[in-house]
């Protein structure tokens, strides 16, 4: 048995060592490969390792951004929401750091005018003064009693939540709002919003939109709102995260109308 | 050219590509606006077409140049063919990216044309290089 044993751990140390001498052997040579070839291989070498690198990343490329096939034109706003939104967490419907101190809950419907007024005018300057910085959490409610369009484009906005992307796709529908119900919130616009954002699947967006897991948001934003109270759009609660959210009087739909009460939440 | 020229130059051409990269890369972590003149910068940077498997297309760009500084070091052969390879198959991808800028996106962006300036200028160099072959 004793010898047996031995006789493997020579076995093991014997084939360590020929691996570590052939290892250290290639590592020395590695400088020399290809002395001796002649010029006209060393180019085809070149040219096959570039064939292979440069179309490897066009293959990746291809595959992974699915084709490059012209895409519907970017849809207005395309740009300036990709900047408000890059780099500040999204989960679900909620904007912001998870465990900001201070809680702004917006009611809103994407075919109401004054809300898609307060998207352009006043979310950016919160999420730069106030989200980015940790300190404000935007949660979004939908409502839908405009019409069938906002039905439509807040299933879509809710759809892209499983992806955390709610916020893109609803920033955009406001960019790119109609006339109500006239049927603009069309599969065309929101393909063109899909395709314009970043890590967003459009067609599992597309799909998911009768998914039993937007059936439970849009229930429970409906839920909310008639609990809160809510009978137009935009309103606002605010308030320390976890405790009950008091409503906001704004006096304007600017950012300024929201930071008095942001600013005493903070403060408590 | 003598092979001195030439890794110096290619050691130029990679550290100014690499600072273009290294400006991209900060740029797409610290989430900033990059500078621009043309007015397509923020288009290519935020589309989806900046990222490969999750990995920015700057720090692909910025590993590439990197490598191609590294072969201007070594005088073996097997670094000429490194050189050329990584300069010719970035070339490649390059123009890829350009397609889909003007073709797809239908934006520009500076800093992506000039560090596809500087892989034309690359690419001559690492192989008169590999044709100089001792």
């Amino acid at each position: 048995m004793d010898s047996g044993f031995c006789v493997l751990r020579e076995l093991r140390s014997v084939s360590l060592r020929t691996l570590m001498w052939r290892t250290t052997d290639a590592l020395r040579r590695l400088p020399a490969y290809g002395a001796g070839m002649s010029r006209k291989r060393l180019v085809l070498l070149a040219v096959v390792a570039a064939v292979l690198v440069g179309g490897s990343l066009v293959a990746a490329m291809v595959l992974t951004q699915g084709g490059t096939a012209r895409t519907t034109a970017a849809p207005a706003g395309a740009q300036r929401v990709a900047a408000m939104l890059r780099g500040v967490p999204q989960q679900g419907t909620v904007l912001g750091a998870a465990h900001a101190p201070v809680t702004l809950l917006e009611f809103a419907d994407p075919q109401c005018p004054y809300c898609a007024h307060w998207a352009r005018e006043a979310l950016p300057v919160l999420v730069r003064d106030y989200v980015r910085s940790g300190q404000v959490r935007i949660v979004f409610n939908g409502m839908h009693f405009v019409g069938p369009d906002s039905a439509t484009a807040l299933r879509t906005a809710f759809a892209a939540a499983a992806q955390n992307r709610f916020w893109n796709v609803l920033e955009l529908l406001f960019e790119n709002q109609g006339t109500e119900n006239t049927g603009w919130v069309s599969d065309s616009l929101l393909r063109s919003i899909g395709g314009s954002v970043a890590g967003l699947d459009t067609t599992r967006m597309l799909d998911a939109r009768g998914s039993a897991s937007v059936e439970r948001l849009i229930a429970g934003a409906d839920a909310l709102a008639q609990q809160a109270g809510v009978t137009s759009t935009p309103t606002f609660f605010v308030g320390r995260t976890g405790s009950a959210l008091k409503g906001v009087n704004v006096s304007s739909l600017d950012a300024a109308g929201l930071r008095p009460a942001l600013d005493a939440a903070l403060r408590q | 050219m003598s092979d001195r020229r030439l890794r110096a130059a290619i050691v130029v051409l990679a550290t100014l590509g690499g600072g273009i990269a290294t400006y991209l890369t900060v740029a797409h972590f610290a989430h900033v606006q990059v500078a621009c003149v043309t007015g397509g910068c923020e288009t290519v940077q935020t589309s989806r077409y900046a990222e490969l498997g999750g990995v920015p297309v700057a720090v692909i760009g910025l590993a590439g140049y990197v490598l191609l500084a590294a072969t201007a070091g070594f005088r073996s052969d097997l670094a000429r063919v490194a050189g050329a390879a990584a300069a010719l198959g970035g070339f490649v991808f390059a123009v890829y990216l350009i397609w889909v800028q003007v073709h797809v996106l239908g934006a520009i962006c500076q800093w992506c044309m000039a560090s596809d300036f500087l892989l034309a200028l690359l690419v001559p160099a690492t192989l008169l290089r590999l044709r100089d072959t001792p």
